[in-house]
């Protein structure tokens, strides 16, 4: 069941790019994709249907062997910690094809690209075998690559290497750690269930922790690796950034939780506190770097730095409280950025700039872009965690847990709130309000592919906000499991540390 | 001794499949100087069936009960078997690519065929030779061809220049391997098998002499000129730059499997009693290897030059699974170059293709091929990326395995080292890729401009486009499905005594070094 959710994008890629140029015009490629990542979205839907959230293991498990000489098997199964991601995958992907521009060069091959991205990325959230992950981890490389490389900004090209680097030594240091603790637990298998029950001496728990810290933390990305996502993200074309900062960004945070938090939790224990510091310096730095830039790409990017420190923070303290808002969490900040990119890209579109100082008024009713402007003071709200939409719940539920955990490391995350309405409401008040420039009078007119995906975010935004039941409740029973582990490591480490 | 025993002695039918190779050979030097100039058209294919042939034998002979022949200077063992295979095939492979571009320079392609298959028949000699001096003429067999080989192109003097400074340099690296292997005979007493002269060695009370370890220097010295390791590879960018093409891949796979098996066979069973010290030169030429070459990859603007600088640090790789040692060692190097066989060769028949129809070899020259050839692009960025080691390719399931199998081995310097400089050769894989799809039709550079219309019918191109096609497809699958390929390599390991042999020896000898470390604490 979840192959189809990884072979079936892979099929369109085969449809789009192999079949001969005649028949595959760029109208019929978009609508291929299209189709295919509807698909996808609706067999998501009927997983997400037959999913029992009362169970806290693996759901849909598949396994065969694959590469026994490597302990290379490919195993699947999704958990609590797992769905979520996936129909945000599947969702974002559609999105994106959705709001991709029809005159785009190359249209076959950036379909195909999409698609292979749609594929990996959904393969890394179900893969249950450490390699396995690993392997798609790294087949996400390529396609983002070349996606900012062919259809980026003015510095795409520096900005695609720089992705590019840094993601290959993320998945290296990935790569050592998962040696390391397949090696040296005796285990010779890459298994992630046979993994869980090891048990090392803490020192090489800790070394192998945190080389995942670091690998992962360059894809979250933790403060002093994050230098390459500014640059992918105002280089890439919209619907890169959509899905990078919506979908794959939360590769490192759950690659965090399932690989660093869920095969060490007596180590984790130990560098909780410093992850929280991480954490509260991510949401600081990012949220006051934005309020510095007057590119408005570049504002979001460095929001996205801010908010997903608060998923550090909460998988810091990782109490089920708090795994449960970390989750939650990912997903608001995966549809409120996806929204914001979207939008940005919009404005970008029709006026020719991102630049703050530059725009102005665009909410004028007549001649501006009033819908735009409307949906992007929601998504502005959503993000600064306004009551009723999905960031208030997420924040509330990472505050809430973390606070007895961590309280001075919450208190100054918290600030982080304030922070971001202040360069939101800077960014909203110069671009949407005010005179309208004169240069801008004359706006195309936004066609409704531009509007629907925004719109569909913001209708999950509200509602997700209105019934945050239906973001929380398939991850209750996983959330409770694992920080069950979390708590007997604790119980195991007590004794210890009395003399 | 009368004839039956001494035919059991000779057990001549190990040799079949080189005997398939010299026959086809012969048949095609004798079919050109007896039709002429019009026995083009089928020499190449005699040749091809041949060496596939040579390889159908060979799988005959995987269950060979008496793999020892020759009197013991030929030995026909599962690890023998793989690597002739992998010789064999190389050339199968690069007699295909080599049709339309021996044509297009106007010189006579039989002979060129009878010289590249007098190098594989070295090669394939050298893979089972097991005394001394069948190594030597086998070497030399092979080194000579190649000398030819390089200078075939006559009117191109940068191809003269090649050819000289790869028989200076050869000649004298197989002076110094000379020079070891006889020191290794005067120290066993006279003894040229290589599973006598350790025996030998040991009981003529010299085993700790510096004789040995200067035989094992020189001996070296001599392999590593043949893979082409730091520091014995300044010939290769040169060589590689002015050789014919197809010569590169041959040399850059065939040549370099040949250089791999006679070190596994020479280090492991001549060299024993000094293995502490093989191991650290090893890893010396490993590392630097690894690190010298992509490394200084990132600086070239010539696509050959490149791939000769990515070949010496993928030499780098493959020397991890030697220095370890274990099966999974072993297994995981014959596994790499079987994978490496079909993504180097694969990026050869891409820069031969592309130098047929642009006449340049320059990096920059790629730019915008996209928009031109989209399969050629689509071939040259399959084969680099899977060198590069991106999944799911066959090069990222080689390198997984090499490298598990280092850290299993507790090499783990050398694994991360090699996890790092795999980083470094991503990024100039991916220059090559990005500067033929990224780049749009107004970067476009004049050769592509000026790109010639596909025109697959011309005589040579379908064995070309064949070429690509199976390297191609052989790079996407082999990974996929790449449990057939691990079996064969583990499958050789097992079946090969020696290696076994020297499993069980080194087996022991940790035992007996955890026996002794126990006693005191071990170090965090």
């Amino acid at each position: 069941m979840l192959s189809l959710l990884i072979w079936g994008p892979l099929f369109g890629t085969a449809l789009i790019a192999l079949l001969p140029a005649a028949v595959m015009t760029p109208a019929r490629a978009r609508q291929i994709a299209l189709v295919v990542a509807a698909g996808v979205l609706l067999w998501t839907g009927y997983l997400v249907m037959q999913f029992d959230p009362n169970l806290p293991g693996l759901q849909f498990r598949e396994s065969l062997s694959w590469v026994d000489s490597l302990g290379l098997t490919y195993q699947l199964g999704v958990d609590g910690l797992s769905l979520p991601l996936i129909v945000i995958n599947s969702l974002l992907v559609l999105m994106a094809l959705v709001a991709t521009d029809l005159n785009l060069t190359r249209p076959r091959l950036y379909y195909s690209l999409v698609l292979i991205l749609e594929a990996g990325v959904a393969g890394a959230f179900v893969a249950q075998n450490l390699l396995l992950f690993f392997l798609f981890y790294e087949v996400e490389l390529i396609p983002l690559y070349l996606m900012i490389a062919i259809w980026g900004g003015a510095k795409r090209g520096y900005a695609a290497t720089k992705f590019l680097i840094y993601t290959a030594i993320s998945g290296v240091l990935m790569l050592a750690a998962f040696f390391g603790l397949s090696f040296l637990s005796g285990s010779h298998s890459f298994d992630y269930d046979g993994l869980q029950a090891q048990a090392l001496p803490m020192a090489t728990q800790l070394v192998l922790l945190i080389t995942l810290v670091v690998a992962f933390g360059i894809k979250i990305p933790l403060v002093p690796f994050h230098t390459w996502l500014p640059d992918a993200h105002v280089e890439a074309p919209t619907p890169a950034s959509v899905l990078l900062a919506g979908v794959l960004l939360k590769l490192g945070t759950y690659g965090l939780l399932k690989f660093g938090f869920g095969l060490f939790p007596e180590a984790w224990q130990l560098i909780a506190p410093g992850l929280a510091v991480v954490a509260v310096i991510n949401v600081l730095y990012g949220s006051f770097v934005a309020i510095a830039q007057t590119d408005m790409k570049k504002i979001v990017a460095y929001s996205s730095v801010g908010h997903m420190g608060y998923v550090i923070l909460a998988s810091a303290a990782a109490t089920p409280l708090a795994l449960m808002g970390a989750i939650a969490q990912m997903i608001s900040h995966g549809l409120i950025s996806a929204l914001l990119f979207l939008l940005v890209g919009v404005v970008y579109s029709k006026t020719g700039t991102r630049d703050v100082t530059v725009l102005r008024g665009l909410l004028a009713p007549e001649c501006g872009m009033p819908l735009i402007g409307s949906l992007m003071i929601v998504g502005v709200m959503a993000s600064a965690g306004i009551p009723g939409m999905v960031g208030f719940i997420a924040e509330f539920i990472v505050y809430r847990a973390s606070f007895p955990v961590f309280p001075i490391q919450t208190i100054l995350s918290m600030l982080g709130t304030g922070l971001t309405a202040v360069y939101f409401l800077n960014l909203v008040n110069r671009v949407f309000f005010g005179r309208m420039t004169e240069s801008l009078a004359q706006l195309p007119r936004i066609a409704w592919r531009d509007r629907i995906p925004s719109i569909v975010m913001v209708v999950l935004v509200i509602f997700l906000g209105l019934q945050p039941d239906w973001l929380v409740h398939w991850s209750k029973s996983t959330t409770l499991a694992l920080s069950e582990v979390n708590r007997t490591a604790t119980a195991l480490m007590l004794p210890d540390s009395e003399p | 001794m009368d004839f039956a025993t001494l035919a059991a002695q000779l057990n001549a039918g190990t040799i079949l499949p080189e005997g398939i190779v010299i026959t086809t050979l012969l048949v095609v030097l004798v079919g050109d100087l007896i039709v002429g100039r019009s026995s083009n058209r089928w020499t190449p294919y005699v040749a091809i069936a041949g060496l596939l042939g040579a390889i159908v034998a060979l799988y005959y002979q995987w269950d060979l009960s008496d793999p020892i022949s020759f009197l013991g200077s030929f030995n026909s063992d599962a690890l023998s078997i793989v690597f002739r295979g992998i010789i064999a095939l190389s050339a199968a492979v690069t007699v295909l690519m080599s049709i339309r571009y021996v044509e297009q320079s106007g010189t006579s392609l039989a002979e060129f065929i009878v010289i590249l298959m007098t190098a594989t028949v070295g090669g394939m000699f050298l893979a089972g030779a097991d005394e001394l001096v069948t190594i030597y003429v086998a070497l030399e067999t092979l080194s000579i061809s190649s000398y030819l080989l390089t200078g075939y192109m006559k009117r191109d003097p940068r191809s003269n220049e090649a050819a000289l400074k790869y028989l200076l340099i050869g000649a004298a690296s197989s002076a110094i391997f000379l020079y070891g292997v006889s020191l290794l005979y005067g120290l066993s007493g006279g003894e040229t098998r290589l599973s006598v002269i350790t025996t030998n060695i040991a009981a003529n009370n010299v085993d700790q002499s510096i004789g040995v370890v200067i035989a094992l220097v020189f001996v070296i010295a001599g392999i590593a000129f043949k893979i082409a390791a730091v520091p014995f590879h300044q010939w290769t960018p040169d060589v590689y730059e002015g050789s014919p093409t197809p010569v590169v891949a041959f040399l850059s796979v065939g040549s370099k499997a040949a250089g791999f098996v006679l070190a596994v066979r020479l280090l492991v069973s001549a060299f024993p009693l000094v293995s502490e010290q093989w191991h650290f030169v090893l890893t010396a030429l490993a590392l630097l290897s690894m690190i010298l070459g992509n490394v200084v990859a990132l600086a070239q603007t010539s696509m050959k030059r490149l791939l000769a600088y990515s070949s010496i640090g993928q030499a780098g790789f493959v020397m991890i699974g030697l220095i370890i040692g274990t099966e999974a060692g072993y297994a995981s190097m014959i596994f790499y170059l079987l994978v490496y066989l079909f993504m180097n060769l694969g990026g050869f028949a891409c820069v031969i293709l592309f130098s047929l129809r642009t006449g340049t070899d320059e990096i920059s020259e790629y730019s915008g091929l996209y928009q031109k050839d989209p399969l050629l692009t689509l071939a040259l960025s399959i084969c680099l990326l899977s060198l590069g080691g991106i999944p799911p390719l066959a090069g990222f399931f080689g390198k997984l395995y090499l490298f598990w199998a280092g850290w299993q081995a507790g090499a783990y310097w050398l694994v991360l080292v090699g996890l790092m400089t795999s980083v470094v050769s991503i990024y100039y894989y991916i220059r090559v890729v990005k500067m033929m799809v990224v780049k749009e039709a107004d970067e476009m550079s004049e050769s592509v401009k000026n790109y010639p219309a596909s025109d697959w019918n011309l005589e040579g191109m379908r064995p070309l486009q064949v070429s690509l096609i199976v390297t191609l497809v052989a790079t996407s699958l082999a990974g996929i499905l790449s449990n057939p390929l691990f079996a064969l390599a583990n499958g050789s390991v097992e079946k090969t005594p020696l290696l076994q042999s020297s499993l069980n020896t080194a087996q022991t000898a940790l035992v007996d070094q955890s026996v002794a470390t126990s006693s005191t604490p071990a170090p965090l």
